[in-house]
């Protein structure tokens, strides 16, 4: 399960979250919804303390951590137990797809060479990756490269995946292949926290969507009843200007 | 006094020996100086308390003043400190025993590891600040991250820069003839002194420096070659 209490982040003078609380349960996949700006990245890149929460606290699994004066162990074992999909990938450029996926079994988690390889293998065709295994980044498409990101996320065998619009950096035509890898992992009970704007498919495959405006939690709930009978004003607004046609021409 | 054609290779001949010289005090200078420079350009990107701007000092002096005079400050000053260190802790000690080239070797270091904290810098701030957070995402640490993630990168992005610091050292390393070390160039003036034929002695070392440099520059484009293949989408 993970936690968030009361998370707070400025950048200088600026208070980018306003103090947001979160609970995610095991297996839950959780989309978070809300216009840009509204702090969705800086919130994900707390919790695995890219970006350092000014204050509140996090927890995931058994680890607690108060975040005003972590330890640099608490910061290490905090991003041992959490995974990112990035919006622009971010693969290893200069290492292979397969090498992407191994890294961090090797180097973190101490697997030796040819386990690694070998689940890397397995995940890379999980992911329809099976024939790219040697191909670098720069050799892929933006889809393939997301689904690389994917693997290399659920090798890790973290507590959480946290996806940052993992779809708004591709080609129309690419998306469907992406949100198809996440569909189906989100089927296989990993715990998956969302963040985006394809409306359709946070409907579809999340438990819970939470709606955040201006760096608060403005609502949340199921996804028949957000979408449907949004409580709030805003989230009302936010949702119309969302619909599916306006999705596909950004 | 006219040109003598024969000179000039039997001159080429004789200042062959002395190419391990050059090449020790080029290749010690340049190595030592990679390893200061990354410790520089890791002291000032990350900014670390009280090493920063002596870093930043040590940089600006460096690179403000003339590679002969830090020999010089080298030759002259680091013999009087050994000796006041060894005599104040009783150790028998003294710097007569130090061979020349050693001075010669720790003053080309210090020249070239400002030079090339610049190169190191320029190289690990070429590489993308997403690469590093992947490296956190996966759970690396800090040095984890840079040797297995930044490193690697920045290297392939500097090898042009560095490749170009390490010929400059390769042609600075004719100042050695200020501590009496017989490099290539002080081996010239040797083999000229006999018959004065300075000139053929002296294009002779320049044609050896040119052979020289061209080869650090093929071999720095076969190392290109094969550690930019990712960049290129050449391999697969
Ligand atoms: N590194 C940063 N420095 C300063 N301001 C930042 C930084 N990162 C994000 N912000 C600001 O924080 C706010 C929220 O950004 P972000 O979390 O990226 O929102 P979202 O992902 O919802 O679009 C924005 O106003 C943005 O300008
Ligand atoms: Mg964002």
């Amino acid at each position: 399960m993970i936690r968030l209490t009361q998370i707070r982040k400025s950048f200088g003078r600026n208070e980018v979250l306003k103090g947001i609380d979160l609970t995610v349960r095991k297996g839950e996949v959780v989309a978070i919804l809300g216009p840009s700006g509204s702090g969705k990245t800086t919130l994900l890149r707390c919790i695995n303390y890219l970006e350092r929460p000014s204050d509140g606290e996090i927890e995931i699994g058994e680890l607690r951590v108060k975040c005003k004066h972590p330890s640099k162990q608490e910061i290490h074992r905090l991003r041992g137990k959490s995974a990112m999909v990035f919006q622009q990938y971010n693969l290893f450029k200069h290492k292979t797809a397969a090498e992407n996926v191994m890294e961090g079994l090797v180097v973190v988690q101490k697997v030796p060479k040819e386990e690694a390889r070998k689940r890397s293998v397995e995940l890379l065709e999980k992911v329809g990756l099976g024939a790219k295994l040697d191909a670098y980044p720069s050799q892929l498409s933006g889809g393939q490269q997301q689904r690389v990101g994917i693997a290399r996320a659920l090798a890790l065998n973290p507590e959480v995946i946290l996806f940052d619009e993992p779809t708004s950096a591709l080609d129309p035509e690419l998306v469907g292949e992406v949100l198809a890898v996440i569909r189906k992992i989100a089927k296989e009970g990993i715990t998956m926290i969302i963040v985006t704007h394809e409306m359709n498919f946070a409907q579809e495959v999340a438990n819970r969507v939470v709606f955040m405006d201006q760096g608060a939690v403005v609502e949340e709930g199921a996804p028949n009843e957000l979408f449907r009978s949004p409580k709030e004003e805003r989230t009302r607004q936010f949702l119309q200007r969302m619909t599916p046609e306006a999705v596909y021409s950004i | 006094m006219k040109l003598d054609p024969a000179f000039i290779w039997t001159a080429f001949i004789e200042l062959l020996s002395a190419i391990p010289t050059t090449l020790e005090i080029a290749g010690v200078s340049v190595l030592c100086g990679i390893l200061i420079g990354t410790a520089v350009a890791l002291v000032r990107i990350y900014r670390v308390p009280v090493l920063h701007p002596i870093a930043s000092a040590y940089v600006t002096f460096i690179r403000g003043t003339p590679m002969l005079t830090h020999l010089l400050l080298i030759l002259f000053g680091l013999p009087m400190l050994i000796d006041a260190v060894a005599e104040s802790l009783g150790i028998p000690f003294r710097s007569v025993s130090i061979p020349m080239i050693g001075f010669v070797y720790i003053s080309f270091s210090i020249t070239e590891g400002a030079y090339m904290s610049e190169v190191v810098r320029s190289g690990m701030l070429a590489v993308n600040r997403g690469q590093i957070e992947a490296a956190y995402a996966v759970g690396m640490t800090t040095p984890q991250a840079l040797r297995r993630i930044v490193f690697p990168q920045a290297f392939a992005a500097a090898l042009p820069n560095l490749s170009n610091s390490a010929i400059g050292m390769l042609h600075a390393t004719t100042l050695a003839f200020a501590a009496s070390v017989v490099d290539i160039n002080a081996k010239a003036q040797i083999v000229a002194a006999t018959n004065w034929k300075f000139f053929e002695a002296y294009l002779a070392a320049a044609l050896l420096f040119w052979g020289l440099t061209f080869l650090i520059e093929r071999l720095t484009a076969l190392l290109e070659k094969r550690i930019n293949s990712y960049n290129r989408g050449g391999v697969a």
